[in-house]
């Protein structure tokens, strides 16, 4: 029996030992948000926080989770209040298709919670585990930009 | 349609999509995102060999492992054949593997993790056969034959002037030979370029499910619902109406989610299991068998005047297919991105002939503008080649050349509202082109395309809801391009709504007879007509129905309402069919500046320009958003993108290998916009979807030789490349 939160909420779940913490999210818990890309921890959609820190679900056991909180991006937002972050992925067009989405604003959650005004190199830097393959990630800068700016004194 | 001088209230306007509220929040539901009841998994045991027989295979341990409920090979389905155009590949192989990667058997189990265990115990005996991976040696006298009779093939063109050829595509002007002849110097060059994959996040997902009804529900990563639904019912063998494709986002396509990949297999498990079924590829499946950008060797043979007028041009092409046919959905079997071997230039003589060939390699497919990246590249560094040869400045030799109004293409369409030359113009001033440059090893590159404006057809449905809002019900699914934000700007646009009075509520294939999906950059003209002129009509009865009810005053929900209470439901149809394209096209012109690490050989993209002749822009985020992203693509293409073979075996089966771009590979961008409203979408929109990847590779490789006189002919552009040229150039010490 494995005990985890997600997202605030407390779940028991019995699983094999083999099963990956995505797999425990999305089909043991429905928790469907985060996604499988490459399914080797490189192409970022998967990630989630472990007691606060990203990770790759996709290559972590979800036994690891044991005890430990997670947040993924269903959990991101306050109520219906979007994180800063998800509504500046909408109004700088951060996103195309979508697949990565999920994966992208944990990160840049992640990473304003760590640096809460990054430079473009910062920002370079701590998103190049997130592959996005529409926008060219121009348009994910401005956005992880624009949702620093109403933090800044 | 509309005066374009007049000023749109919601066009034009950059409106983040109001679909995002599902993406940023996981909440959207994708194809593996589906969950029924008794859902079970399916998987595929792949082939090893490129090339062999099949003697035996013995599924009897995998069937007796715990929470497997069925194994599939070939013994227990129809031999039917299956493919977009041309119908060449068996569902699962029958006595052959052609490719590493062909499926020879399937399974469905409790779950994933036991389903992969299962194939694991598949055992499968083979006899290699002899395989052949190069398309030159392919059509060679002697070469191994992939299939013995491909004429016979339902949908296989009927010229075959070798037996592993699949189609051949000419387009010709004048005579090339006799222009030839006639030519004051004759410049050949031959370009490769490698197997590249879409790279779309998301891989290839699907659920099918048979009702208790005998009807057949489909949910998949497909962006051609009817379409599907017919090669669906070619492939299982049941009518089109039994089958019922559901629309759901698409996470990412880029050309290479149009075709069935696992959906018969999918239900002849549902069939078997009696239980739904889905089935999810690994990204390694997708890297190995996932319908990838065709490889090509190109040679181009150009006449020109003495001062760089071109007299003539001839120009081959073999498009590596791999092992089936079945990936490519033009009616030629074979790539329209070939036709750009003729590049943004007025030739009175000209062949372009393009063979697609069979090889024990993945089948390729459509990719993001198909078969043109690879031609771009050859064609534009060509004529950089032949330019500097000439002596001539790059951006002179395209200047004396370039398409004027009343050219024709390679395809015998005339062209009208060309904007070449403005277009080139604009990016080398935006790229500060006649300056010099700023150090030694640096270079500036520049390369053109253009991209036509895509044709096909699109049922659409508008209906003013009780409420006041107006659903547009649409067929086509958005597969991330933000295609359903441009159809409900039209929709407002045209009834004078705000952009939330209008909502988007997807059809099934039940809902219309059929719709051409997306690709070929046709959506926005497509769908935005089939929504502009159902808006038009729904605008119409709005004005009949305040007239009958005598409600000048009444508002939407009102009007709504008294229809409803009178049996009445306000609500219009519309099926728009661009047959051909129209003679209107768009213009690419970009710079790459370069440098070049004389010690590595490594290639940095300093800046990069893009310039672009376009029609009205419905919404500029999303536009903008075609441009950056379709650029990057083309800067992976020339960079770093290849899929690594070796005899048949591509050795770069994780995304971690295949070295996508990151957000630390994009380059400072210059975009410049020309805006001329003449295209044949709504308000006179063009198509942006595919007008940046091609130019990108060739610019980059002429700002490459223009830095350092090293020539790439085959792409990717490695660091290794650059600095063996550089060594073998070197004196040695």
């Amino acid at each position: 029996m494995l005990h985890l939160t997600v997202n605030g909420t407390s779940h028991d779940v019995e699983i094999p030992t083999y099963r990956t913490l995505l797999d425990c999210l999305r089909y043991d818990l429905g928790l469907t948000g985060s996604k499988e890309g490459c399914g080797v921890g490189v192409c970022g959609a998967c990630a989630v926080l472990l007691d606060g820190t990203m990770i790759s679900s996709c290559i972590a056991l979800a036994v690891f989770a044991d005890g430990r909180e997670v947040t993924t991006v269903e959990g991101l937002a306050d109520d219906e209040r979007l994180h800063p972050v998800q509504q500046a992925f909408i109004d700088y067009g951060g996103f195309q298709c979508g697949i990565c989405t999920p994966g992208q604003v944990v990160a840049a959650k992640a990473l304003l919670d760590a640096i809460p005004d990054p430079s473009d190199a910062e920002i370079r830097e701590w998103m190049l585990g997130n592959l996005c393959r529409c926008t060219g990630y121009y348009k994910i800068i401005e956005s992880i930009r624009a949702a620093a700016r109403p933090r800044r004194p | 349609m509309t005066d374009a001088a007049r000023p749109h209230r919601i066009v034009g306007q950059p409106i983040g999509r109001l679909d995002g509220l599902d993406k940023v929040t996981g909440r959207g539901r994708y194809s593996a995102d589906v969950s029924l009841p008794g859902l079970v998994w399916g998987k595929a045991l792949r082939s090893p060999l490129p090339h062999a027989r099949i003697l035996r295979i013995d599924p009897s341990k995998a069937q007796a492992l715990p929470g497997v409920l069925a194994v599939l090979t070939a013994q227990d389905l129809p031999r039917v054949l299956v493919g977009r155009r041309m119908f060449d590949m068996p569902l699962l192989a029958r006595d052959r593997v052609r490719f590493v990667g062909e499926k020879v058997a399937a399974v469905a189990a409790l779950d994933p993790d036991i389903a992969e265990e299962a194939l694991a115990l598949i055992t499968v005996e083979y006899e290699d056969l002899p395989a052949v991976f190069d398309p030159v040696r392919a059509i060679e006298d002697g070469a191994p034959v992939l299939h013995e009779d491909p004429g016979a093939y339902d949908g296989a063109p009927p010229e075959r002037p070798h037996p592993n050829v699949q189609s051949v595509l000419r387009f010709k002007l004048g005579d090339a030979a006799a222009g030839l002849r006639e030519a004051d110097r004759i410049f050949e060059h031959t370009f490769r370029t490698g197997l590249a994959h879409h790279g779309y996040i998301e891989p290839h997902a699907g659920v099918v499910a048979i009702d208790e009804d005998g009807r057949v529900q489909v949910w998949a990563s497909n962006k051609m619902p009817f379409r599907l639904r017919e090669l669906l019912s070619h492939a299982i063998q049941l009518p089109k109406e039994r089958i019922r494709v559901n629309l759901t986002p698409i996470g990412g396509d880029f050309g290479g989610k149009g075709s069935l990949m696992d959906l018969p297999l999918a239900y002849y498990l549902a069939r078997v299991t009696g239980r739904p079924v889905k089935m999810v590829m690994r990204y390694t499946e997708e890297l190995m068998a996932g319908n990838p950008r065709h490889p090509a060797v190109i040679t181009l043979r150009t006449g020109v005047t003495e001062d760089g007028r071109i007299v003539a041009r001839r120009v081959t092409a073999l498009y590596n297919s791999g092992a089936y046919a079945a990936f490519k959905p033009a009616p030629s079997v074979n790539l329209g991105g070939a036709s750009m071997g003729a590049g943004v230039y007025r030739i009175p003589h000209l062949l372009i002939e393009s063979f697609c060939v069979y090889t024990n390699n993945v089948p390729c497919g459509h990719a993001r503008s198909p078969g043109e990246p690879q031609m771009v590249f050859a064609e534009e560094s060509h004529m950089d080649m032949i330019a500097r040869d000439l002596g001539l400045d790059p951006a002179e030799l395209r200047r004396r050349n370039l398409l004027r109004d009343g050219d024709l293409l390679p395809n015998g369409h005339h062209l009208e509202h060309v904007r070449a030359q403005e277009t080139l113009e604009a990016a080398l001033e935006a790229s500060d082109w006649a300056k010099p440059k700023p150090g030694p090893w640096i270079g500036r590159g520049v390369a053109m395309c253009h991209r036509h404006i895509g044709v096909g057809f699109t049922n659409a449905r508008v209906r003013l809801e009780t409420d006041g809002r107006v659903s547009l019900v649409i067929g086509l699914p958005d597969t991330g391009t933000g295609a359903h934000m441009v159809l409900r700007q039209v929709v407002a646009e045209v009834l004078g709504l705000s952009i939330d009075e209008v909502q988007i509520e997807l059809a099934t294939t039940d809902t219309f007879e059929t719709d051409s999906g997306v690709g070929g950059s046709r959506v926005t003209h497509t769908g935005g007509r089939a929504a502009y002129h159902a808006a038009e009509a729904l605008k119409e009865q709005i004005r009949a129905e305040t007239a009958k009810l005598a409600m000048p005053t009444a508002s939407l929900a009102e009007l709504a309402q008294a229809a409803a209470r009178a049996g009445r439901t306000l609500e219009a149809s519309y099926f728009y069919d661009a047959k051909a394209h129209g003679a209107v096209t768009s213009f690419t012109a970009q710079v790459a500046e370069v440098s070049v690490d004389p010690t590595t050989g490594h290639v940095t993209v300093r800046r990069f320009t893009t310039a672009h002749d376009v029609g009205t822009i419905i919404n500029p985020i999303g536009h903008q958003g075609q441009i950056e992203g379709g650029l990057i693509q083309g800067l992976g293409f020339a960079l770093m993108e290849e899929l690594r073979t070796e005899d048949g075996r591509i050795s770069t089966l994780s995304l971690g290998d295949v070295k996508l771009p990151t957000i630390a590979d994009i380059p400072p961008l210059t975009t410049v916009i020309l805006h001329d409203p003449v295209g044949p979408g709504p308000f006179h929109a063009k198509a942006i979807g595919e007008g940046s990847i091609s130019p990108v590779a060739p610019a980059v490789a002429n700002a490459v030789a223009d830095a350092c006189g090293v020539r790439v002919l085959d792409l990717p552009i490695t660091a290794e490349k650059v600095y063996f040229a550089l060594r073998a150039r070197a004196p040695r010490s």
